[in-house]
């Protein structure tokens, strides 16, 4: 979606703030509410303000999500079995790593 | 490298992965061996990456015993592939790629159809997002809690909560997302604001009892 298919911002009703809302979010550094363009839209809907709000803390909290989880040790177990197994199968005789 | 047609590539065009993948002390070094059969080294590897493809396989999949599998495939087809990797990018995106196509290919073949990304086909009327964003949430505004938003994730619908960890947890651009599903990258926009309505409705949601998925059999 280019610029010329954006809504005009001075006219831009909630319905159509809704539809370009995607659009919004996916230029720029994704902080639709510090979009210039947006201000006076945004001050003068605050429902579609706090939407902006809601959703920019979800992709925010987003990029802090999962800390690492370590694997069990089957894992490693079946990556040795499957090794062998393939490296028993091949003719090129493979090494088999030793467990972690 | 392709997987079934799923671009391996080396570019550069994930900078937010790539500046979370700083080189590691001796990675190289074993990098070099395990490329000669060293099988050590090999185990170096495993033992340096084995989290993030393990974690990034929980994400993706939300199943504890789907992302072990995973984690041992990806794990495996290194071991046959270590070989291509001609260190154009961070050995962790090389191999952070390599899972995010395994994982891909293992839902492909399980069934999810990642074509209903596409806007023609839409999500079950249970799973759409609604179309309510006028009212407003002062619990919500402002700040969102980890521990809830990661059960929300995990009863994403798997279409909603593939872009959203590709997007906004792991960093992927739309463009990189597009590719991957295969799918425009208007969908993958529009997926991705979906998923979002999705959560903050599920996080407006009273608190219910936990869900039976994968992330809930995690002590994290």
């Amino acid at each position: 979606m280019t610029d010329s298919k954006l809504p005009d911002f001075d006219t831009m009703t909630p319905a159509d703030f809704e539809q370009y809302l995607p659009e919004f979010f996916a230029t720029g550094d994704g902080h639709v509410s510090q979009d210039p363009r947006l201000q006076t839209f945004l001050r003068n809907n605050p429902d579609c303000a706090a939407l902006v709000r809601d959703l920019e803390a979800i992709a925010d909290q987003a990029r802090s999500l999962f800390a690492p989880v370590e694997p069990s040790d089957t894992v490693w177990n079946n990556i040795q079995s499957k090794l062998k197994q393939n490296s028993a199968a091949d003719e090129d005789d493979l090494p088999i790593p030793r467990t972690v | 490298m392709d997987l079934q047609g799923l671009p391996m590539t080396q570019n550069t065009h994930a900078p937010g992965i790539y500046k979370r993948n700083p080189p590691i002390a001796g990675e190289a070094e074993a990098i070099e061996a395990a490329k000669n059969g060293d099988a050590e080294a090999f185990s170096k590897l495993y033992a340096l990456h084995k989290r993030r493809v393990y974690t990034l396989c929980l994400r993706m999949l939300g199943n504890v015993s789907e992302a072990e599998d995973m984690t041992q495939e990806a794990f495996l087809h290194l071991f046959r592939k270590i070989g291509s990797f001609r260190g154009e990018s961070a050995f962790s995106t090389w191999l952070h790629r390599l899972t995010v196509n395994l994982v891909l290919m293992h839902l492909r073949k399980k069934g999810l159809n990642l074509v209903s990304l596409e806007e023609t086909i839409n999500p079950s009327e249970d799973d759409a997002p609604k179309r309510d964003f006028g009212s407003r949430d002062l619990q919500l505004t402002g700040s969102v809690d980890r521990v809830a938003l990661e059960r929300a994730v995990a009863s994403l619908p798997p279409g909603y909560r593939m872009v959203f960890v590709l997007h906004d947890v792991e960093g992927f651009e739309h463009n990189e997302i597009a590719t991957m599903l295969e799918c425009s990258t208007g969908n993958s926009k529009s997926q991705l604001h979906k998923a979002r309505l999705k959560l903050r409705e599920l996080l407006r949601q009273p608190e219910q009892p936990a869900q039976p998925t994968g992330f809930n059999e995690v002590a994290v």
